[in-house]
């Protein structure tokens, strides 16, 4: 029965737990008031059923009254406008993020001949904002828990991808300092230092933004686990999240 | 001072509130508790249904006339509902009001009875 409410609701899931909860309870104590007063537990049931079961119009109710603010303020715009209106209000952060983070890097002296591995490495960076910003509108503003399981999986891949990219970078320019300071050991003084120094700092940075992508994964990753596992001991289900991959069995 | 227009709807709904409101007077209580102290006191002629009282619950209490705090006990994780200092001036100030409607219906209803046949 809880199942079939928690259906007929749409909103976000902890909305959905927090009404089931509280319906679990009641139906439960006054189904035992009722049988202390003297029904028989199927009267009981009926009767505690008939008065706290949310019929359809009430679900609807109970739907418009605890919306997330977003579904409110776009309830009247067609999906495909909203739709082409969030894509481009995160093309325009991802692009405002990068200028600014391209800005404020080059200020640095350290940065004034860079190594030409930064600029994939700030690419996946912003794919990485991307997509991080995405999972966090989709379940926090939005409420929408329906997707974001593979985005999880992509945030870490793109967090493993920028710093394999710095550090492939970083082995790949110290072999070719290698290489130039075999053919010129006399610029050793002059380029060595700074070749360093470059490379060491597209690490850092790589590594931060992984750090980043990380971190925003374990927030989302440990939200859906809370979310999931109150969903299901209300409900009484497994828990599905995290997804358990198949394992291919292999016959003797 | 202006009356507020009369809406019969809007009446309706404001006694289911002021129902669950005045049960809360006393103590704070469970959703079940409300819905069983409002068909116990009005002897079943107020009752509610179809888990009506639940979205009542809910804008009373984002309206701030009520409060709901969680607690757990057993295992379990109740919600118990009391009534805030504006949900008693609020009672008080509705009850008034429906005392009114009901004298000047009953004033009509009397003016009725005794025009001649």
């Amino acid at each position: 029965m809880l199942r079939e409410v928690e259906r007929g609701l749409a909103l976000p899931i902890p909305e959905r737990v927090r009404i089931l909860r509280e319906l679990e309870f009641d139906l439960e104590e006054l189904c035992a008031r009722l049988v202390a007063g003297g029904l028989s537990e199927e009267l009981a049931r009926g009767r505690a059923v008939q008065a706290l079961v949310p019929d359809r119009a009430t679900l609807r109710e109970l739907d418009r009254l605890h919306a997330p603010w977003y579904r409110r303020v776009t309830q009247h715009v067609t999906e495909d406008r909203l739709r082409l209106a969030e894509r481009s209000a995160l093309a325009i952060a991802t692009a405002s993020v990068v200028v600014v983070q391209t800005v404020t890097l080059f200020r640095f002296d350290l940065l004034r001949d860079p190594s030409p591995f930064l600029w994939p490495v700030l690419g996946l960076g912003a794919l990485l904002f991307a997509t991080v910003v995405t999972q966090f509108f989709n379940l926090w503003i939005k409420g929408d828990h329906r997707i974001p399981a593979q985005g999880l999986s992509t945030i870490l891949v793109l967090a493993g991808a920028t710093v394999l990219t710095g550090f492939g970078g970083m082995i790949f320019d110290l072999y070719r300092l290698a290489g130039t300071l075999e053919k010129a050991p006399d610029l050793a003084d002059a380029v060595a230092g700074a070749w360093l120094l470059r490379d060491l700092t597209l690490l850092s940075i790589s590594i931060l933004l992984a750090l980043g992508g990380g971190l925003a994964w374990f927030l989302l990753d440990q939200w859906l686990r809370l979310v999931d596992r109150a969903r299901s001991d209300v409900l009484g289900l497994k828990i599905t999240y995290p997804p358990k991959r198949r394992t291919t069995r292999w016959s003797s | 001072m202006t009356e507020k227009d009369f809406d019969v709807q809007g009446f309706a709904r404001d006694i289911n509130e002021l129902l669950i409101l005045s049960t809360l007077r006393s103590q704070a209580k469970h959703g079940y508790q409300i819905a069983l102290d409002v068909e116990t006191d009005s002897n079943g002629l107020f009752r509610f249904r179809h888990g009506t009282l639940y979205p009542i619950l809910h804008r009373l209490e984002a309206e701030g006339l009520i409060r709901g705090s969680w607690s757990k006990g057993g295992g379990r994780r109740k919600k118990v509902y009391s009534l805030t200092g504006t949900g008693r001036g609020h009672l008080s100030g509705e009850t008034h009001r429906v005392h009114e409607i009901m004298s000047r219906l009953m004033q009509v209803l009397g003016h009725r009875d005794e025009a001649p046949a």
